[in-house]
């Protein structure tokens, strides 16, 4: 596949009577997707804003009130905006260095880093949960590594904020590296030995030469990470503390446990305005690289 | 280029080994433990005992006969719903076409599990909380952005020139579909299929809400294995059971998601 190859290029000879059945042949999971993201979604905001009155339809904040004045629901709402920001420049710590090696690198070590590096996207959550508790776990491998080594246990993620931070990072490498990789494509190799052999030291190389190319590029894992970290539910649920919970499985709970849907949709709503900047950048530099392929 | 050791890759390749591979590889020691007490560093007794106990247990079964039945039915429903659809935005010409595939793309705007609870509030009303439609349906929407664009790109990159010696040979569309256009895409298609079989067989977020209480599939059933705390080696020998398809998924996918394309569909 070309690299252009996810961009819908104009067609050429296009048959005629295409648009009837072009349409008709779209119009299934079009269908689906106004069904099952557009409405759920509107209807979500609809229903946590109006309530029904003995005089009709009226509009009322109430769920929202309650949120944003009830002291768990804003300590799970901080906890989850702490974890998300932590994760996202811990992502960027640890991607960056191997996205800029798989980059440049010409050595046969790169295949192996490579595919070190995209392994957790086969891994499934429930497994990395379960992997992670028996390694850092109370009395887990790593305990038992620095036991028989005479040193002392560590303090265990498992249960505290760190448990979902170091599950979700460890999910979320692979995409963060292939997303990085590719913005890293743009920087021309010129640029770079022009710069290097004016003497350029690695650093500035990457300051005044690179960064600036992968702005964009950058900008778009961070609003794919907020994205997909903010509301994650299965690490968090199985690796997180109990109280105060990240809202994913704050919502499930609201949602299954309590009963209240009003509420758990009321919080979700709340997720989507949070994250709707990044929604909304997301979409534009995917519509901008469409235009741009085109 | 220089012949230079590259200890960069070195250093890159350990860490990451130690931190990706190191507690898969604590899991499989697990599941072959029979007994492994604190502070021994290696188990004190290997065996297969507990495979026979899992094995044995029929919620196991029935969470794995769930998960099959749920991924072989979206994965079929999404691929005679989507491919039709990847072909039209790939090949024909039709109004709103570029405003659609971009609507397919931006499905991943939104935060998912917000979106779960914004669908399951929908279902509730309709009854298909707890049902096995229910969760086909929130599984069904999970495949489709990756059902429409990964074929796609497999139609767009077919050889025009091939079909149009087809058809100047006298083949009909349907003809040149068939032999032509469908035999290129075919393996990018496959990977697309097998992605969204694998990722359907691993979805728990969606079965969670969704399914709870009726609906178990094997990932649930991991997640009551580990919340129960019951016998370690029960979740140890589900994890390398449940790894299965994905070690399979990862022979067959690797090339494309790999691929720079797969990167532009995030936006990149």
């Amino acid at each position: 596949m070309s690299d252009a190859a996810i961009a819908v290029r104009p067609v050429r000879a296009a048959p005629r009577g295409g648009g009837l059945t072009g349409l008709l042949l779209v119009f299934l999971p079009v269908g689906l997707l106004a069904w099952l993201i557009l409405y759920p979604i509107l209807r979500a905001v609809i229903r946590t804003l109006v309530v029904q009155t003995g005089t009709g339809p009226a509009l009322s904040l109430e769920t929202y009130r309650f949120f944003f004045t009830d002291g768990y629901s804003l300590a799970n709402l901080w906890l989850t905006l702490w974890v998300t920001a932590l994760c996202a420049v811990l992502l960027l710590a640890v991607c960056l260095p191997i996205a800029l090696y798989l980059r440049f690198a010409k050595s046969r070590i790169a295949a192996l880093v490579q595919g070190l590096a995209l392994f957790p996207m086969f891994v499934p959550s429930v497994i990395l949960a379960y992997a992670l508790i028996r390694t850092l776990g109370p009395n887990g491998a790593v305990d038992l590594v620095l036991n028989a080594a005479g040193l002392p246990k560590i303090a265990s993620p498992y249960l505290t904020p760190a448990g979902p931070v170091i599950g979700l990072v460890w999910d979320n490498i692979p995409l963060t590296v292939l997303m990085l990789v590719a913005g890293l494509g743009n920087v021309s190799d010129n640029a770079v030995e022009a710069a290097r052999d004016a003497g350029a030291r690695p650093f500035a190389l990457l300051r005044h030469i690179i960064l600036p190319q992968i702005g964009n590029a950058l900008l778009v894992v961070l609003s794919f990470t907020v994205l997909s970290i903010f509301s994650a539910f299965t690490l968090p649920y199985v690796l997180g503390p109990a109280s105060p919970e990240m809202m994913g499985p704050f919502m499930q709970r609201t949602f299954t446990d309590v009963q209240d849907p009003r509420m758990a949709i009321t919080q979700a709503v709340i997720t989507f305005a949070i994250c709707a900047g990044f929604g909304a950048f997301y979409v534009r530099s995917i519509a901008r690289n469409r235009e741009a392929s085109r | 280029m220089s012949r230079r050791t590259d200890w960069t890759g070195i250093l890159l390749a350990a860490v990451l080994g130690l931190v990706i591979v190191v507690p898969l590889v604590v899991v499989a020691i697990w599941a072959f433990a029979e007994v492994w007490r604190y502070p021994s560093v290696l188990p004190q007794e290997f065996g297969l005992r507990f495979w026979n106990a899992t094995l044995a247990r029929p919620d196991v079964w029935a969470a794995m006969s769930m998960s099959l039945r749920l991924s072989v039915t979206v994965t079929a429903l999404s691929a005679l719903i989507c491919l039709p659809a990847a072909y039209a935005f790939a090949r024909l010409d039709f109004p709103g076409r570029n405003w659609l595939f971009l609507s397919f793309l931006a499905s991943h705007a939104f935060p998912k599990f917000g979106l779960l609870v914004a669908i399951a509030g929908i279902f509730l009303n309709l009854g298909l909380i707890s049902t096995f439609w229910g969760v086909v349906l929130i599984q069904l929407v999970g495949t489709l952005m990756m059902m429409i664009w990964i074929p796609v790109a497999a139609f767009q990159s077919v050889d025009r020139r091939m079909e149009e010696a087809a058809r100047d040979a006298g083949a009909g569309p349907v003809r040149v579909f068939w032999s032509i256009s469908l035999p290129q895409a075919a393996p990018t298609i496959f990977a697309a299929l097998m992605l969204s079989f694998v990722g359907t067989f691993y979805e728990t977020e969606g079965a969670w809400l969704i399914g709870a209480p009726e609906i178990r599939t094997m990932p649930v059933l991991m997640i009551t294995f580990i919340n129960n705390q019951i016998v370690v080696q029960y979740g140890a020998v589900l994890s390398v059971l449940l790894w299965v398809p994905s070690f399979f998924a990862l022979l067959f996918t690797r090339r494309l998601v790999g691929s720079q394309s797969f990167a532009k569909g995030f936006g990149v």
